[in-house]
């Protein structure tokens, strides 16, 4: 299924958040929304999930408006993985990323047979079976944003909106994120829009064969808009995140070359 | 493979185990009381009437078995009210008089002694006020802009106190004599003038908790938090209403037969938390069953401890408070993080 952003414009008020953006995304491919605190890109992640009526333009799945979806319906289009989730209940982690399967049972419905499966093959596509049973509030923050990953996975959603998903990992668990993540993404052909403040994430869906372009945003300005070597520049990210910076190349002993950025300054 | 399918599939066992408790304790019930009665003579009264004493008879059939269900019903719908709340509303710490009822019906009790007579005028009266206090909460919750899951519980919060100094000015307006006492035993709560009228109540009852059983896998979702549960394809609307509507309509209609009775539901869901876990597929009926046999064995315990009868919620926190530390400490920790 495709989905598309069609000059979405929006604002808070008077604030202008969001000025004519537009992308498509398709099965298998990823967009990734970049820029400073602020900006809009839980803004629109937002509008993508269809909690904010746009001022002008709309976000559509399979070319129906999403605000024209009830969210039962949407959700079996849409997953979302939150930025923020403060776990406070302690149910087990299988109970948890069964409830990715809500919006499959009737209003008054249980989880089925179908529903427990396709839980317990999202649990193993995450490759977290050995923690099926924890509690998932006594696992560590990397671990619960696997088991959210399980949760949206279980939705059998086209499209996955992940906000800032790995903020608070470290790098080696940040590293098994995105690479369950790329692997989802080739075998299951989800799309994924994901927000993050990390630049370098961009770079690593390319490096790991995913079609993905870019979304630098500024506030209540039109977005940047292409692929990562396109739009991630010196020139770009001084502009939009007020800081110098060096795109740099690097090979590791296999010759696959890595891209990254470092900020070397505030710019004036 | 084997051990995968634990965690939600529905547990025959435990089904029969959660039904049959109450029945046991409901019937149990009928054999202790003031009045000594021998256990065949009980079982007479109950299965053959017509060859048994008269008085035996109205003692088990007319006073202790509508005692028993309606503590059966009234500690079932506190108990399940106060674990969809704690759900809901994502607070481990609410009860199901979070948004007012007990203190509305609190309120429309003292009314009704103090200037109708009290007789069944208490009844209506407290389970008017309890409904009305819930809707204050609901609206007073509405006006802030705050997220609505806690400017909810604060409407509640400003609801609550509002009605408990209405009742203190009407403890202050009442005859010491003649009608004091009735409010501060209401206060208290019992079971004490229970008779078959009573049991109309376990209408509305039934209907509250039915609303929150059938809801009850939804109710997990909703526990993340209205964004994720809708997301996640949750109409949180639709279920916050039906939720809320049936714990309050079940929790009005069991204090105006009861009287206030705070403790049980707060710590009967977590006691349930604690043996079944928080899956509210599963919770939901174990509070349903535990609120009821609990409820029962306090009553129980309140008409024949002493000669005259104790009230239910002095001892629903004497004995269960104790039970409460005592499991907390078995369990290595608490229900929720």
């Amino acid at each position: 299924m495709k989905y598309s952003v069609n000059t979405l414009c929006f604002s808070y008020g008077e604030t202008e958040i969001l000025k004519n953006v537009s992308f498509e995304i398709n099965s298998g491919e990823a967009v990734c929304l970049l820029g400073p605190n602020g900006s809009g890109k839980t803004t629109l992640a937002d509008c993508v999930l269809g909690f904010h009526s746009p001022q002008s333009g709309s976000v559509t799945a399979g070319g129906r408006n999403v605000l024209d979806f009830s969210r039962k319906e949407l959700a079996k289009h849409i997953s979302y993985l939150p930025q923020t989730h403060n776990p406070l209940f302690p149910y087990t982690v299988r109970e948890t990323v069964l409830m990715g399967r809500s919006a499959y049972s009737g209003v008054f419905g249980q989880p089925g047979e179908t529903d427990e499966e396709l839980a317990e093959k999202a649990i193993g596509a995450v490759g977290i079976e050995s923690l099926a049973d924890r509690q998932y509030t006594t696992l560590s923050g990397g671990e619960i944003r696997l088991v959210l990953l399980a949760r949206a996975l279980a939705q059998d959603a086209g499209l996955m909106v992940l906000d800032e998903p790995t903020a608070s990992l470290d790098f080696r668990n940040e590293y098994i994120f995105l690479d369950t993540l790329f692997s989802l993404i080739h075998e299951k052909r989800i799309s994924i829009l994901i927000a993050t403040h990390s630049i370098d994430h961009a770079f690593r869906f390319e490096e790991a064969g995913i079609p993905v372009r870019v979304i630098m945003m500024k506030k209540g300005a039109e977005p940047l808009t292409g692929a990562p070597s396109e739009i991630i520049t010196p020139a770009s990210i001084k502009e939009v995140f007020g800081v110098s910076a060096l795109i740099t190349e690097a090979a590791d002993d296999t010759g696959r070359k890595f891209r990254s950025v470092s900020v070397t300054g505030k710019a004036n | 493979m084997s051990s995968a399918k634990k965690s939600t599939k529905t547990n025959p066992a435990l089904t029969l185990l959660l039904i049959s408790a109450p029945l046991f304790f409901v019937f149990l019930s009928l054999f202790f009381g003031r009045y000594r009665i021998s256990a065949p003579d009980v079982v007479n009264a109950l299965f053959r009437p017509s060859d048994a004493i008269p008085a035996v008879v109205t003692v088990v059939r007319q006073l202790r078995l509508p005692r028993a269900v309606a503590a059966a019903f009234v500690g079932a719908s506190l108990s399940v009210s106060g674990a969809a709340f704690q759900s809901i509303f994502r607070n481990p710490l609410v009860n199901s008089g979070i948004l007012g009822v007990s203190n509305g019906a609190g309120f429309g009790a003292c009314l009704a002694i103090v200037f109708l007579g009290g007789g069944i005028a208490t009844y209506f009266s407290s389970f008017l006020f309890a409904l009305l206090a819930v809707v204050l909460s609901w609206f007073a919750g509405r006006i802030s802009k705050v997220t609505s899951t806690v400017s909810l519980i604060l409407g509640g919060a400003m609801v609550s106190a509002f009605f408990s100094a209405l009742i203190s000015i009407m403890k202050y307006l009442a005859d010491p004599y003649s009608q004091l006492p009735g409010i501060t035993f209401w206060l208290m709560g019992s079971f004490a003038s229970i008779n078959y009228s009573h049991l109309a109540a376990v209408i509305p009852m039934s209907l509250g908790m039915l609303a929150v059983f059938l809801s009850r896998w939804k109710i997990n979702a909703l526990s993340m938090g209205d964004k994720e549960a809708a997301t996640l394809g949750v109409d949180v609307k639709f279920y916050k209403i039906l939720v809320i509507s049936g714990a309050t309509v079940a929790t009005a209609s069991a204090v105006c037969i009861s009287g206030t009775i705070g403790w049980v539901g707060l710590v009967i869901p977590h006691i349930g938390r604690m043996l079944t876990g928080n899956n509210n597929s599963k919770l939901i009926p174990v509070s349903i069953s535990l609120g009821a046999s609990f409820m029962i064995i306090i009553d129980l315990i309140a008409r024949s401890l002493t000669s005259s009868e104790l009230p239910i919620g002095i001892l629903c926190a004497l004995i269960g408070s104790p039970f409460f530390v005592y499991l907390l400490k078995k369990k290595k920790g608490g229900t929720v993080s």
